[in-house]
C-alpha cells in the first residue's frame, strides 16, 4: 500500500482523471473529496461489503420446491395476480 | 461451463431446479456482482416451474445463483434509481425501461428480499449491474414471508 501524508486541501492523484482530496480533518475523522470519470463506481468500502455478504448468503442457500416457497410469500394483494 | 462461444441451448442447474436457456439470453455483468466478481455472465430463468420468483444463473466460476423478486411486486410505492456513474455502466438513457431484480434469502421458515441493492438489466443491450444503495432507505433484508 502507498501511504501519503496529506495536508488540508491536497490531493493525490490516481490514474487519468482520479483525484482524492482533503477536504477537512478532524479529531476522529477526514472528510474526502472524490472526482472522477462518470463510469468510475466510488463508493463505501462497508457499503460494497454489506451487499457483497447478503449475496454471498443468499447464493448459498439450499431451496425447498419453489412452490412452497410461493405459498408462504406475502406479496402486496393487489399484485398476487402475477401468479 | 465453457467459456467458448454459446450456440446450443445452455443447460442449468440453478438454485431453483433444471432449466434449459437459449444462448441469446446471455445477460452480460462487467463487474459480476459483490460476492461474485469474476461471474460476467448471467441467465434470467423465468416461467411457470418459479411462480412470481425469476432465477439469476451466473455461467461463471462458482456459477452463484439467486432466487429473485420484482422489487415493485414487493412494494408498489418501490423507488430506486441508478446513480450517474451505474446508468453509465449500463449505457442506459434517462427513458430506458430497466428490469429489476430483488435477491431472494431463504433462511429456515424466513425469506427476506434485498430491497437495498436492486439488480437491474438493461434489457436491450443484456448488460446487467448491482446498484449497492449507499443512499438508499430500503433494508437488505426485507422480509417476505408470512
Amino acid at each position: 500500500m502507498l501511504v501519503f501524508s496529506r495536508k488540508r486541501d491536497e490531493a493525490i492523484v490516481i490514474g487519468d482523471g482520479i483525484e482524492v482530496r482533503v477536504l477537512r480533518t478532524g479529531r476522529d475523522s477526514v472528510r474526502i473529496g472524490v472526482s472522477a470519470p462518470a463510469d468510475v463506481l466510488v463508493h463505501r468500502r462497508e457499503v460494497y461489503d454489506a451487499v457483497r455478504a447478503a449475496n454471498r448468503s443468499a447464493a448459498a442457500t439450499v431451496l425447498p420446491p419453489i412452490a412452497a416457497l410461493a405459498e408462504r410469500l406475502k406479496l402486496p394483494p393487489t399484485l398476487e395476480r402475477v401468479e | 461451463m465453457t467459456t467458448a462461444a454459446l450456440t446450443s441451448p445452455i443447460d442449468v442447474d440453478t438454485i431453483a431446479g433444471r432449466f434449459v436457456v437459449d444462448p441469446a439470453d446471455v445477460i452480460t455483468f462487467p463487474h459480476g456482482v459483490p460476492g461474485f466478481e469474476s461471474c460476467r455472465r448471467f441467465v434470467l430463468v423465468t416461467g411457470a416451474a418459479l411462480g412470481p420468483f425469476t432465477c439469476l444463473h451466473g455461467l461463471d466460476g462458482p456459477s452463484p445463483s439467486f432466487l429473485a423478486l420484482d422489487p415493485h411486486c414487493i412494494d408498489p410505492a418501490y423507488e430506486a434509481a441508478p446513480t450517474g456513474a451505474e446508468r453509465h455502466r449500463l449505457g442506459a438513457g434517462a427513458d430506458d425501461t430497466l428490469l429489476w431484480l430483488a435477491v431472494v434469502r431463504v433462511d429456515g421458515d424466513a425469506m427476506h428480499a434485498n430491497l437495498r441493492a436492486p439488480i437491474v438489466v438493461h434489457p436491450r443491450r443484456m448488460l446487467g449491474l448491482q446498484l449497492l444503495g449507499a443512499d438508499s432507505p430500503y433494508p437488505t433484508d426485507h422480509p417476505i414471508a408470512g
